[in-house]
């Protein structure tokens, strides 16, 4: 099977490039009259390609194949802050960022809450989570109120541990601030999306004395935590948290999958930049554009 | 403590107020150096330039009022340039709070000083909530999605937006955001639909869209005030942005010298530790 | 039950969504579903900010009453929110100060309070920014360095003072600047990013859509 996932990265780009070869040009001749939009095949073939590699590699983890996953410091860090807070007798403040929860990273943030709440349900160490959209409210204290009743910690569970704070972002902003002050957490956990606010949280957290976590995928906010927090997770590091921190083969079967695509966009953008630097890159370029 | 470890450890107050000394002292004393202006830039003008008479552009109103010193002069910029090439405009917004009165108090005006009329020559359409929704929803549908325009009048009763009926009518997109929108009306609105989209943004923003710049999917991008001061100067109009740029130069040139001044002690520090050792 | 009509909902609408986008609209179904999905989004969209209002409304009101720590700070809250939200959904045609129209108190307290108020939230980044470069910026490593340096070039590179500074050192190095840092190695760092994390966007939406991530519904 481990030889087999060696050369399975070359046989479907080969796949991928037969497919927009021989495929394309023959639906693109009727392309006006279909219902169907020829012109985005190359899109939707990258589409299966992606979600086949994603079910098989959670397939093989259901199966029982071992998965090997980097460690990613920032992820073990949440434990140790939380056992930090846990001996401080301080609270842990989370903010799942400040973007709706139609945002993946939103998504991404909530699934982080969840694993992040166990923890402080486990040791039973106050938990507070302010957040700036009412459905980011409604899906994080659904996702803490069942962290805190899985380990039958169902009394130590206040609804207004998630708590609705402004919609404004500088609003949102200087009331967690304020908060940071007065209630100084033993840690501050940023993960989601952060715009402006991430530098005026992180300093603020800073000056208070709290070990500081934070995780993005905006890479212009990026530079901002990694000055002022102590771990920093970049990009695809805060979606690979959730499955990391579940320890689940099934959950890890989507990052094995997804860091198997990136073999073939590499592989894509070598082939191009050959192409291109001989000169003859037009029809391969050709291919990767939508309509 | 000798003087390099008072500076190692400086208490941050004295930060403080060296930047508020640096931001307020060049509206005192103006300097006015000459701004150069950049190949993104002239793209995003370039662009606006090439769009015949009468074209329609939608112009967008995505930032909080918080960053109203960065990104306002970027669309009283694209204000000018529009109205003055007889470009007919409608706007939205993606953010509740501020973005509809923004959009309609900058907008009206600069319709005001160019004599032009609202319903003919520039609409409002306001704010929906879901902005993902939004921006698909108005690739089908300008109407379903906004029925009315900001004041409650349907929009089949505003002549220009009998003309739109969604992005296949829209010549350009001329952005101007302080926040992820941004990412959205690129991957969403000029990869589904096509539609040119050029962006104004905030300067902590500006360097991850290079990359959408260099690969097309972005016309020309305008990075924070700088970004507005050098359009000022395309336009032959000096505005807020080019006042702004003395203060902007010299909190850099502040920021510069307190790194500078913080490895020194940094360093100075390791050494004398070193020969304590 | 609870579990089981979300995963079936989010999977529905996320497969309409993802394959619509390679239907015509006014072809087939499907292309003529999206819109309508869209639509009922925006809707949902606008009656969850009820939601945000009788949280707050909750949070604030029990602070006040219990006396907790930092109460009037809730009073204050309470307060402006119902100062700033009751006269907006008056109908102006009641008197101009109601609404949200020029010259009505909402505009009033939006223009001459809520603005300047953010606007010097936002403005207080310039402080933030200055104290944490002076703490972290420094040359600690041979990667600490180059950003140092780099940083230190795309600084002065941003502004006319810098400019000058750098044209008096070479006429071409602000365009060189352009060229290979902006548009060099910091575009390439960008790219790697951003599709590291658009592939682990795509593959959570996927787990989502799947119903194999159910975390954020409170499961697994």
């Amino acid at each position: 099977m481990l030889k087999n996932s060696k050369i399975i990265p070359i046989l479907i780009t080969a796949f991928f490039l037969f497919l927009f070869l021989t495929v394309e040009p023959v639906l693109a001749r009727d392309s006006e009259e279909s219902a169907f939009r020829t012109e985005r095949i190359n899109a939707l073939v990258l589409v299966l390609v992606f979600s086949a590699a994603v079910l098989l590699y959670t397939r093989w983890a259901k199966q029982g194949k071992t998965l090997f996953v980097r460690k990613i410091p920032g992820i073990d860090a949440v434990e140790e802050a939380v056992g930090r807070a846990t001996e401080m007798g301080k609270p842990v403040l989370f903010i799942p960022g400040l973007q709706e929860l139609d945002d993946i990273e939103t998504i991404a943030a909530i699934s982080i809450l969840g694993r992040v709440a166990r923890i402080t349900a486990q040791y039973e160490t106050p938990l507070l989570v302010p957040v700036r959209y009412p459905l980011v409210l409604a899906a994080g204290q659904e996702v803490v109120e069942q962290a805190y009743t899985e380990l039958g910690k169902r009394d130590a569970y206040n609804r207004d541990i998630v708590r609705y704070v402004a919609g404004e972002q500088m609003a949102f902003t200087s009331t967690v601030n304020g908060m940071m002050m007065r209630e100084r957490p033993a840690a501050n956990i940023f993960m989601g999306a952060f715009f402006a606010e991430s530098l005026l949280l992180a300093e603020t957290g800073n000056a208070a004395g709290s070990i500081q976590i934070a995780g993005t995928a905006r890479p212009e906010q990026l530079p901002f935590f990694i000055a002022a927090c102590d771990y920093t997770l970049m990009g695809e590091e805060l979606y690979a948290a959730s499955s990391y921190l579940s320890k689940e083969p099934l959950m890890l079967g989507g990052l094995k999958g997804q860091d198997f695509i990136k073999i073939i966009i590499v592989i894509l953008i070598l082939i191009g930049v050959i192409l291109v630097s001989f000169n003859v890159g037009g029809w391969y370029y050709k291919l990767f554009e939508m309509a | 403590m000798n003087f390099w470890n008072k500076i190692d450890t400086l208490d941050r107050r004295w930060v403080y107020l060296l930047v508020a000394i640096s931001v307020i002292l060049p509206f005192i004393l103006p300097v006015k150096l000459p701004v150069y202006i950049t190949p993104e830039t002239q793209q995003l003008y370039d662009a606006v330039e090439s769009l015949p008479d009468s074209s329609i552009v939608m112009l967008t109103f995505d930032y909080y009022p918080s960053t109203i010193a960065e990104t306002e002069p970027m669309s009283r910029v694209a204000l000018h340039h529009l109205f003055r090439k007889n470009i007919r405009i409608v706007t939205v917004t993606t953010v509740p709070l501020g973005g509809p009165s923004m959009a309609e108090q900058v907008t009206r005006e600069m319709a005001e000083q160019y004599g032009k009329v609202y319903g003919v020559d520039f609409v409002n359409l306001g704010y929906k909530a879901n902005y993902v929704a939004v921006l698909k929803g108005m690739g089908s549908s300008i109407e379903a999605i906004y029925p009315t325009d900001n004041l409650s009048t349907p929009l089949s009763e505003l002549p220009l937006m009998n003309e739109v009926k969604n992005y296949d009518d829209i010549d350009f997109i001329y952005v101007v955001a302080d926040n992820g929108i941004v990412d959205y009306w690129i991957s969403i609105v000029n990869a589904l639909y096509g539609t040119p989209v050029g962006c104004g943004v905030t300067a902590v923003m500006a360097p991850k869209f290079y990359a959408f710049v260099s690969a097309g999917q972005m016309t020309g991008l305008l990075g924070g005030m700088k970004g507005a001061a050098e359009y000022e100067l395309l336009l032959g109009q000096p505005a807020r942005a080019t006042t702004g740029m003395d203060a902007q130069s010299l909190m850099h040139l502040l920021i510069i010298g307190l790194v500078l001044m913080g490895n020194i002690g940094y360093f100075a520090g390791r050494r004398q530790k070193g020969k304590k050792a | 039950m609870r579990t089981t009509v979300p995963v079936v909902i989010a999977f529905l609408s996320g497969l309409v969504l993802a394959v619509s986008i390679f239907f015509r609209p006014d072809k087939t179904i499907i292309g003529q579903l999206e819109p309508e999905l869209l639509v009922w989004v925006t809707i949902i969209g606008g009656f969850t900010l009820f939601l945000g209002a009788v949280s707050i409304t909750r949070v604030n009101f029990n602070a006040v009453q219990r006396r907790k720590k930092g109460w009037g700070y809730s009073l204050l809250t309470l307060i402006s929110v119902f100062v700033m939200a009751l006269p907006s959904l008056l109908p102006s045609t009641w008197s101009p100060l109601f609404g949200d129209a020029e010259g009505s108190i909402y505009d009033w307290l939006f223009q001459y309070l809520d603005k300047p108020m953010m606007a010097t939230m936002f403005g207080m980044l310039a402080f933030y920014i200055a104290s944490a470069a002076y703490r972290a910026f420094r040359a600690r490593s041979a990667e600490a360095t180059i950003l140092l340096l780099t940083a230190t070039l795309v600084m002065l590179w941003r502004v006319p003072m810098g400019e000058a500074f750098l044209r008096s050192i070479h006429t071409a190095l602000p365009e060189w600047i352009n060229t290979y840092v902006m548009n060099g190695v910091n575009m390439a760092v960008q790219r790697g990013i951003i599709i590291g994390a658009a592939l682990g966007a795509a593959s959570m939406s996927l787990r989502i859509i799947l119903g194999i991530e159910r975390t954020y519904m409170g499961k697994g």
